[in-house]
């Protein structure tokens, strides 16, 4: 071979050499990018283009009884800006562009103030609200105007048309988080919010989500609704005559509960003061059940208060259950009865009444003869468990959350003496719920037989609808005694305290309560009237309170009329026919 | 091709192979028809083109029927919103709150209970479906 041959052979090997190596170089990065690193740049490239979006299930409605609609979702839009974007969008006319876009929002969000907006476009920040909830109007001028730099965040929120009505009962629901606080809203929160879904899917340079790529759907589960057995013409008429009543009377608050008498179910149920659901922040200094709850809490179910005379009805359904009177049994009130191991229980006004029957004891509401019934007649041992059969000092379990069991010590409590017998015959001495206070009328008017109090009627889950039905909780006393104390609290109306209560063209069975508070004068009551209508044919029972009423402070004369308005409005409206043939 | 066989009459039976193999590299297997590799190679970026303009076109029809997916997404969006403020209307305007306010600014009062009399008609005939059978109590 010639030398020159021989060289450019070996020109030839060093060329193919140096190739051979940049290939070797090429298909080692080759290597470690395809092999060694795939996973995490396949990773990095999935978080650009997959996009894991959250599906927000819809939230429950909550309906009344006739299917109004209580509770409602809306939509609403919360404006935000760009500040550092619009210093980079408009670096050379900043001044002038600013001042155009801040006279453009205000004049759409008027109660955003254009030093306000001025001063938002000035901090260093990628995003900032401006605004939350705006009106649909606001939403839909502000996207034809295509404002640079301002965008619109849609957001679920909780609406309830009815303002304030059933506030109490239905709670709220906050926007932050949409958890549902008080009320229905808080009891039912897990059933009303649904379980949320979640998509999986690749993405377009705008966000969209690709059919053709891959994608991965879990469905939301829509929040439950409910169908309360609330009655909205009742409930807005009952808390509109409970405001009007507490203004007249110069009370503290009241509350009023009416229920159907035969089933337990709620018919209508109300506080005040009360609150707008709709603003419910701006009610979060303001307290109830006299300053001691904060104003979301349902007075009926959480505030607990002596029920004064009202309770004499239980002290009288237990000895007549027991058949130890009878409503003519007869005894002498010298306005005062003392006891060998009690202090002496006196009339209100130390009234002496002289022989009266078990019925004028009810018509005068005469607290001796309340107190001879239980410590002469009954003792503790055929008093107490009455007490507990009537469902005092515990929940009625109608809220599946807190309620005030209410409170009131037996023989078994340390530091009972017989003074809280002689005393919790009339009502003191002893702390109720409204509800429990109710139930004891219900049970009266049913015949002797408490029903299972409840306030949701139905649940519909997504098809699945569960119908609560009315249920027995037990008997309490026998019909004939039922029947007896009726008709003894008829004549408290025809006769006695009760006469404020009356209600043309119907026969109304009820109890006067005033009770006082220890501590306090005695001219701070709690006023209250329990009963039913018709007696003949029991349809609903009300109770009445009103928390320290000044203009009258007894219980037929603060409670009586606001009582007769409410049982008048559901004869009519429910088409009850009158039943006092006279 | 005699004149071939003469020259190398010593090898026979190898003579073939040259020819056979010069023509495997001119043809390939297995199409059925002949082809150059100039040929072969304008084909196959041709195919090749063609496959991906296929390709293309797919992805923009999918594209587009994506957007309009989406474009369809945005209005039941937009219907769906809607429908629950129109329910929120209706809830609002059907509430007793809602009613009593129009009424009071049509200029209607409420009735005087104490103006209401209760007319007692002795021996009435109760109606078949009587209110005495609960109709209008609600359970």
């Amino acid at each position: 071979m010639s030398v020159e041959l021989r060289r450019a052979r070996r020109r030839q090997m060093l060329i193919f050499m140096l190739v051979f190596a940049v290939m070797v170089l090429l298909l080692g990065r080759l290597y470690y990018w395809q092999v060694v690193r795939a996973s995490g740049l396949a990773q990095r490239a999935s978080q650009e283009h997959v996009q894991s979006l959250v599906l927000n299930a819809p939230r429950g409605i909550i309906y009344d009884a006739q299917g109004h609609i209580l509770a409602t979702n809306v939509v609403r839009d919360d404006v935000y800006i760009e500040p550092i974007q619009f210093s980079i969008d408009f670096p050379g006319s900043y001044q002038s562009d600013l001042t155009t876009l801040v006279q453009s929002l205000h004049s759409v969000l008027p109660n955003v103030s254009e030093s306000a907006l001025y001063k938002d476009f000035g901090l260093n920040l990628q995003t900032l609200r401006i605004a939350i909830g705006i009106t649909e109007q606001q939403s839909q001028r502000l996207q034809s105007m295509q404002l640079p730099d301002i965008f619109l965040e849609p957001r679920v929120w909780r609406t309830y048309p009815g303002g304030s009505l059933a506030a109490q009962v239905l709670g709220y629901v906050s926007p932050d988080n949409n958890q549902g606080y008080y009320g229905i809203e808080g009891q039912y929160n897990a059933l009303l919010a649904g379980k949320a879904g979640s998509f999986t899917s690749e993405t377009d340079l705008y966000g969209n989500p690709l059919v053709v790529g891959s994608s991965a759907e879990q469905q939301p589960v829509s929040g439950a609704s409910l169908t309360l057995t609330i009655n909205s013409t009742i409930e807005y008429m009952v808390q509109q005559g409970l405001v009007n009543t507490i203004k007249q009377l110069g009370a503290q608050g009241g509350s009023v509960v009416v229920l159907n008498a035969r089933t337990g179910a709620v018919v209508a149920m109300a506080g005040a003061p009360t609150f707008d659901p709709n603003q419910y922040s701006t009610y979060a200094n303001q307290t109830g059940c006299l300053g001691s709850e904060n104003v979301y809490f349902n007075p009926v179910l959480y505030c607990a208060y002596e029920p004064g005379s009202t309770m004499k009805a239980v002290t009288m359904s237990a000895a007549l259950d027991q058949g130890l009177i009878t409503p003519n049994t007869s005894f002498y009130d010298p306005g005062y009865i003392s006891f060998g191991d009690a202090p002496t229980v006196y009339n209100w006004a130390d009234e002496a009444y002289g022989t009266e029957t078990m019925t004028q004891v009810l018509e005068h509401s005469a607290n001796v003869g309340a107190a001879h019934v239980a410590h002469d007649i009954l003792g503790p041992t055929r008093y107490y468990p009455y007490l507990a059969k009537y469902g005092f000092g515990q929940p009625t379990g109608i809220a599946d959350g807190p309620e005030a069991p209410g409170f009131y010590r037996t023989p078994d409590s340390s530091g009972w003496t017989m003074s809280d017998l002689t005393r919790q015959a009339f009502g003191q001495s002893i702390e109720a719920s409204q509800l429990q206070v109710a139930m004891v009328y219900q049970t009266i008017a049913n015949g002797g037989v408490m029903m299972h109090p409840y306030l949701v009627a139905s649940i519909d889950n997504n098809g699945k609808v569960s119908t609560t039905h009315p249920q027995i909780e037990r008997r309490v006393v026998s019909a004939k005694a039922a029947h007896d104390l009726t008709g003894m609290l008829e004549l408290v109306a025809e006769k006695g305290l009760g006469q404020p209560a009356q209600v043309p063209g119907y026969t109304i069975a009820v109890k006067t309560g005033t009770a006082t508070t220890q501590g306090l004068s005695s001219d701070q009551t709690e006023a209250s009237v329990a009963g039913f209508i018709p007696a003949s044919n029991p349809q609903f029972v009300i109770l009445v309170k009103i928390d320290r009423p000044q203009a009258t402070i007894y219980g037929g004369g603060a409670a009586g009329p606001l009582w007769q308005a409410i049982a008048q409005q559901l004869m009519w409206y429910y088409h009850v026919p009158p039943d006092a043939v006279s | 091709m005699d004149r071939l066989k003469h020259r190398d009459s010593g090898s026979k039976t190898a003579l073939p192979k040259p020819i056979v193999a010069a023509k495997r590299r001119r043809q390939l297997y297995p199409f059925f028809f002949s082809m150059g590799p100039v040929a072969l190679s304008i084909c196959s970026v041709l195919l090749i083109g063609l496959m991906a303009v296929l390709y293309l076109t797919q992805v923009g029809q999918a594209v587009t029927a994506n957007q309009q997916i989406q474009n369809y997404h945005d209005e039941q969006a937009v219907l769906q919103r809607q429908n629950q403020d129109l329910a929120a209307i209706i809830a609002q305007e059907q509430s007793p709150n809602y009613i009593a306010a129009k009424a009071h600014a049509m200029g209607l009062v409420p009735e005087d209970p104490k103006a209401v009399k209760v007319i007692v008609v002795k021996h009435l005939e109760q109606m078949l479906n009587s209110v005495q059978n609960n109709q209008n109590i609600q359970p």
